[in-house]
């Protein structure tokens, strides 16, 4: 057997179902092996979608995601979206094609160090030397990507191993267990808990991860104690949850940043302190202890000192943290009173779409299962605040990379992974840009993906902060000159309608979610919507600007 | 700012001190020495490394223990665990 076949055996051994990937001249002896395997390969029309799309298969399955690509360029392309792995921890397995060994350090033809050059931006990485070696280096990146926090592993494969014949020696690497948390911190925590009479949980995205969900809903239901979350973290209660008040931080609900500044005690789970959720960080939180559960040690106390770290398993220490807490009634109650209080509103003035009420319908009207992979920008923030989510796998959304493009790579690894679920990519017009090339791959394996694709001829969160903190000195977000973005659709073979009034949106959805097959729905909306509240950049969370305040200022 | 020294034994693997002195860069620690020799086996490298940052030892301490090959990191008085002339001399970035 060839090094390239003890590559494929491998990656049947780990039950890899599926392989987004793109050819090439070093990474050919792989698919080659690959006609004889029964793994299912994509071809994407740019490497980048394979990483992308195998990042959205991982956050839609929890299995590992993989991607493929040849040397150079091709192993280039898959960086962003092995970073875009990364920032979320997400499993994935990326093999790329290399020169010969003996070619290595030459700059050969389509040579690049590719394991250098992802060094910042994975878990692990390997550079096979030998062909024996290759079903223990597939193994171990296995268990290194879906181990502890998950991420990326990098297989960097030299042509000339990949075709030397050797005998395969198969090799077991059984997962880790995870260490569970120390009973002292449990006790500590617990005396914390039972102190606090205004505690919130702080929920991350690390909940999904560690396939903790039913551990965390038992966790709140015993506490009571209301619940904020991430971006990563929607889904962790189900949206419509009485104790869920919405997202944090600079787009989050008025509710959520409110109970997170005031509160006494913040217990933290799965989550990274990031700068998008906090704010300005020495306000934050400002008269809360913090407990703060995590799988990576390096997360707890990195930007926010832990009063109590309860390092391991999450599934273990919520079941071991989960008590009554009588005292924290009133505290409920004005949490959830706040939250009832502040609705969002869906009137707004004009008859153009109102992107926040079209994603409020459609979600309505999707299903409870449907799943909505987002790309990046004001549209992102409009899922996250007004799409109902059951579970976080439902939401796949770029969050600490902000990756323009990945929502329609992300939406073929899910369909791909769900065929009869109903996925929903949303899309901007500078995002779609991104990764239009796709939509081939959409009709190439007929995958029923519905797009909507918000069109305000701009970059919009940049015009956004140009506006508010810029002085409106618009700079280089314009993008009045798009195409017709119908007819880019229908010449890949994907059928495309516009809707630029609010009257049709009703039927839009209609049309959009009856289509058996792929569809876009190109939707106009005003050039200078804004994504309300914000939190301004440097500001504390308990410096919510919301649309009503800016236009007063403006009248001023 | 402070200025601290490591010990850090890595298993002997592609790009192993590389990886190390990345994530050293990335996470804002200043490297003022270095030192790293082969163990007698050849299995592993042990680094002493002394550097300097605004931020808590343990941040790179906790980021480099996390590394996959990592087995062993220690803040240590400086010139503890290698002894100089068996080590190989590195000239600081």
């Amino acid at each position: 057997m060839k090094g390239a076949e003890f590559l494929v055996k491998a990656l049947e051994h780990e039950g890899v179902e599926l392989i987004f990937g793109y050819p090439g001249g070093a990474i050919m002896p792989v698919y080659d092996a690959l006609l004889d395997s029964k793994i299912r390969h994509i071809l994407v029309r740019h490497e980048q979608a394979a990483a992308l799309a195998a990042d959205g298969y991982a956050r839609a399955t929890g299995k590992v995601g993989v991607c493929m690509a040849t040397s150079g360029p091709g192993a280039t392309n898959l960086v962003t979206g092995i970073a875009n792995a990364y920032m979320d921890s997400v499993p994935m397995v990326a093999i790329t094609g290399q020169v010969s060994t003996a070619l290595m350090g030459t700059d050969a033809f389509q040579e690049v160090d590719i394991f250098g050059i992802t060094m910042p931006v994975v878990k692990h990485s390997f550079l096979a030397k030998t062909a024996t070696e290759l079903p223990r280096i597939v193994h171990e990146a296995f268990r290194i990507a879906r181990s502890g926090r998950p991420g990326p592993v990098l297989i960097d494969l030299p042509k000339d191993i990949a075709n030397t014949v050797a005998a395969y020696e198969f090799h077991d690497d059984t997962n880790e267990q995870i260490a569970e948390a120390s009973a002292e911190s449990i006790t500590r925590a617990i005396a914390l808990m039972r102190e606090s009479s205004k505690p919130v949980v702080y929920a991350g995205g690390g909940i999904g991860m560690a396939n903790a969900l039913d551990e965390f809903r038992a966790f709140i239901a015993t506490t009571r104690i209301p619940v904020v979350a991430t971006l990563k973290g929607l889904g962790a209660l189900p949206t419509t949850h009485e104790l869920a008040l919405g997202m944090m931080g600079m787009h989050g609900t008025k509710t959520a940043n409110h109970a997170v500044q005031t509160c006494d005690l913040l217990v933290c789970v799965g989550a990274r302190f990031d700068d998008r959720a906090t704010g300005r960080l020495n306000a934050f939180a400002p008269n809360a202890k913090v407990i703060h559960l995590d799988v990576d040690r390096a997360e707890v106390s990195k930007l926010r000192r832990a009063d109590v770290p309860v390092i391991g398993n999450l599934r273990y220490a919520l079941k071991a943290l989960a008590c009554k807490l009588p005292n924290i009634e009133p505290w409920r109650r004005e949490c959830t009173t706040a939250k009832e209080t502040h609705t969002w509103d869906y009137d707004a003035p004009g008859t153009e779409v109102y992107a926040p009420s079209f994603l409020k319908s459609l979600s309505d009207r999707a299903g409870d299962d449907a799943i909505v992979a987002c790309d990046v920008g004001q549209h992102q923030m409009w899922v996250a605040q007004h799409f109902h989510f059951n579970r976080p796998s439902q939401h796949l959304s770029s969050g600490g990379l902000g990756t323009m493009g990945f929502g329609l790579p992300a939406a073929i690894g899910a369909q791909l992974a769900f065929p009869s679920a109903c996925v929903i990519n949303v899309s901007g017009d500078g995002s779609i840009m991104m990764n239009l090339q796709e939509l081939a791959t959409l009709r190439r394996y007929d995958l029923p993906v519905k797009i909507v694709l918000f069109d305000n001829r701009a970059l919009g969160m940049v015009r956004q902060w140009q506006e508010l903190f810029h002085d409106k000195r618009y700079s280089e977000v314009d993008l009045s000159d798009n195409p017709d973005f119908c007819r880019v659709a229908e010449s890949m073979g994907i059928p495309a309608f516009r809707v630029d009034d609010r009257a049709e949106v009703s039927s839009a959805i209609d049309r959009l979610l009856a289509e058996p097959g792929p569809v876009l729905a190109h939707v106009l909306i005003h050039q200078e919507a804004n994504v309300w509240p914000i939190v301004g950049p440097g500001r504390s969370n308990s410096e919510m600007l919301h649309q009503h305040e800016v236009a007063r200022e403006v009248t001023r | 700012m402070i200025k601290f020294t490591l010990q850090v034994r890595v298993k002997q693997s592609e790009g192993a001190l590389v990886r190390i002195l990345g994530v050293t860069r990335r996470r804002r620690f200043d490297l003022l020495h270095l030192t790293a020799d082969t163990t007698e086996d050849g299995h592993f490298l042990d680094i002493q490394m002394t550097v300097q940052a605004d931020r808590a030892e343990n941040t790179l301490v906790r980021q480099i223990e996390k590394l996959e090959d990592v087995s062993q990191v220690e803040v240590v008085d400086p010139g503890d665990a290698v002894s100089e002339h068996r080590a190989a001399r590195f000239t600081a970035c």
